[in-house]
């Protein structure tokens, strides 16, 4: 899309928010990375805080020294910040990240790139992993993949990666992390759209931007970084129902903005850098099927009548066949699930109900599709459960032609 | 006697020509103000009925949960809204005409029913903002209840919305002054009848079956500690 900076520095942001636990070694891993990866080339480091009450400022100036390169971007904390706690658990992140590239940007950076101050394995290579191919200009976007048991993150699994996948044509399987890598271009690009302003900027922003730079045309790339771990800042206690409207919901958001792009949109190559991280955390997160199976039975027997509100008569009937399985034999069809959350995603454009309420209402959807996805996925390695992954995503991607004739003609198929 | 008797009829006459006269120009006015009202009531309600069809009304109104079915032979809100502004419009047109019939008993009649609609409307207005409200609560309680994986959330949700309803009403009728006494009494009675009840229930006879049956539904269904996104 562009030529590089050549002459800017390589920045390196840190985003903090109550992280005095992990702010320290974060930011010595992120000075180390600079120092042995980018020793020729004039390098910044950003401490741009979300409105941290601890010591997370002062230790991560205390980790860094007082050398001339350290920046500290103040953004003050909104009164809005305290009424939702968004999934990431950073509050004031859309805000924090606009200060963070508009300085990237007013320093012409040669390459920007992002780190999260509550993530406890950052390692000096991953500021090169994410850094590199937009310093040599290969690249304009660098998300990154962290390796995970295969249960974990199964929300961006089971519908952010197919439907970015499937509408943008960019295959970024994270596209929620935190962490990525981008150049001065696609900083002034996303400086210019309208999404900051959006609502729902506060939980979605991360998806939002990953979407902008498909939606942008930029050249996108995905970096195997390992495993992350974090420090929890009370998104912990946000509930299942709570995590899928904000994160459900920032993405329909997208998909309504950006419906022009998508309808044309073709499948695109996004190179994956670095070598798969297969060493996953072995001890499977505690998930019951039957418990997941129990809550789509009682989903479908009260909340139906919102259902057909957006899903037609024929996927009703293929949901209701679900309700006789056992958990064993629970498995929800690929093409199914894409449809569903194709007129989910209809559904939110249309309003029949409060967009609060249909997202809401898709949480025991969504737990019948999890007890399909575990049945099929444990006991399998990695690899094969990424596999898994995939064809789900095929899935979506076969679905399209089925989202764009009910997003064009949604009354025509309403009752088909 | 004769002249007396002829005089008699002149006045009499000449009272019935004024009376007539006094009388006429204000039926004159009454017919014009009831025309007057019948053209922009029916003007009124076709407007309405092709506004609101063209906001696609009737599915929203659906989609708000207020089926109207019950209340109108055509099933269509829009319909019903459009009969009520145009009844609504012809009733303070007649009202109107009265007072410049300048009868007395049908001027007061008219001035106080006048005096009465603002309140009038402002019940309405609770009733419809009510209804909405019980509606939207009832659906948001049930969706909760049932992502928490509470087997009696329909039981919840229509709580919920009796709860909103009865309060719109009460509030709506003590706004018109009916029974405001009665209703204030009735209600304070049945709801903290209800609590005291269900707190006697929870405290005294049902402590531990409460405590087991709560732990037991309000086990999230994916209450886990997997990182969903």
């Amino acid at each position: 899309m562009s030529e590089p900076a050549t002459g800017g520095a390589v920045v390196a942001g840190l985003i903090t928010y109550q992280d005095a636990a992990t702010v320290g070694s974060v930011a010595r891993a992120v000075r180390a990375g600079l120092a042995a990866h980018f020793a020729g080339l004039p390098t910044r480091m950003l401490i741009v805080d979300a409105g941290s009450t601890d010591r997370t400022v002062a230790l991560a100036r205390e980790a860094l020294g007082a050398e001339a390169d350290v920046v500290e971007v103040a953004t003050p904390r909104s009164a809005a910040d305290l009424l939702e706690v968004p999934y990431h658990g950073v509050p004031g992140k859309a805000r924090a990240l606009h200060a963070l590239l508009s300085t990237a940007r007013d320093l012409t950076a040669r390459a920007c790139v992002v780190f999260d101050g509550g993530v406890r394995t950052v390692t000096p290579a991953w500021v090169a992993s994410l850094a590199q191919p937009v310093v040599d200009g290969r690249v304009d976007y660098v998300a990154p993949f962290f390796a995970r048991h295969p249960y974990e993150g199964a929300l961006t699994k089971g519908v952010v990666y197919p439907l970015i996948r499937a509408l943008y044509g960019v295959r970024l399987r994270q596209p929620a992390a935190a962490e990525f890598a981008c150049s001065t271009a696609l900083a002034g690009h996303w400086l210019r759209h309208d999404l900051w302003a959006r609502h729902g900027a506060r939980a979605g922003i991360d998806i939002w931007l990953a979407a902008a730079a498909a939606a942008g045309d930029f050249r996108v790339a995905e970096a195997s970084l390992g495993v992350r771990a974090h420090h929890a800042r009370g998104e912990e206690g946000l509930d299942l129902a709570s995590t899928i409207a904000q994160v459900i919901g920032a993405l329909f958001a997208d998909v309504e903005k950006n419906a022009r792009f998508w309808q044309r949109s073709q499948s695109r190559a996004t190179e994956r850098l670095g070598s798969p991280v297969v060493a996953v955390p072995t001890d499977p997160p505690a998930i019951d099927p039957d418990r997941l199976v129990e809550a789509f039975r009682l989903g479908y027997q009260e909340l139906r009548d919102i259902w057909t509100w957006v899903l037609p008569p024929r996927t009703i009937v293929d949901l209701k066949k679900l309700l006789e399985l056992s958990a064993r034999e629970f498995r929800l069809d690929d093409e199914l699930w894409a449809r569903v959350i194709y007129d989910f995603a209809i559904g939110y454009r249309m309003r029949p109900v409060a967009r609060d309420h249909l997202l809401r209402s898709l949480v025991p959807l969504y737990s019948g599709w999890l007890a399909s996805y575990v049945g099929q996925v444990h006991d399998l390695g990695p690899e094969a459960a990424d596999l898994r992954v995939e064809a789900l995503a095929q899935a979506f991607e076969n679905q399209k032609a089925y989202l764009i004739a009910r997003w064009r003609w949604p009354e025509r198929l309403r009752v088909g | 006697m004769a002249e007396q008797f002829n005089r008699a009829l002149g006045l009499a006459g000449t009272r019935i020509v004024d009376s007539v006269g006094s009388f006429l120009p204000g039926a004159l006015v009454f017919l014009s103000l009831l025309l007057v009202a019948l053209v922009l009531a029916v003007l009124i309600r076709s407007g309405l009925r092709r506004g609101l069809k063209t906001l696609e009304f009737d599915r929203r109104v659906d989609a708000w949960g207020m089926s109207v079915s019950e209340w109108t032979p055509s099933g269509s809100a829009a319909s019903l809204v459009a009969s009520i502004a145009y009844w609504t419009v012809l009733v303070l047109g007649l009202l109107l005409g009265l007072t410049a019939l300048d009868a007395a008993l049908p001027t007061q009649f008219a001035v106080s029913v006048l005096q009465y609609v603002p309140h009038l409307l402002a019940a309405l207005v609770i009733l419809v903002i009510g209804n909405l409200a019980a509606r939207f609560l009832a659906r948001a309680v049930l969706i909760g209840a049932v992502n928490l994986g509470v087997q009696y959330a329909r039981l919840f949700s229509v709580g919920v919305k009796w709860l909103v309803l009865i309060v719109a009403a009460a509030m709506a009728l003590d706004h018109i002054g009916i029974g405001r006494t009665v209703l204030l009494l009735a209600f304070a009675i049945t709801f903290g009848g209800v609590v005291l009840a269900i707190a006697l229930a929870v405290g005294l006879g049902a402590r531990d079956v409460v405590a087991r049956a709560l732990s037991r539904q309000l086990r999230a269904p994916a209450d886990d500690k997997l990182d969903h996104v």
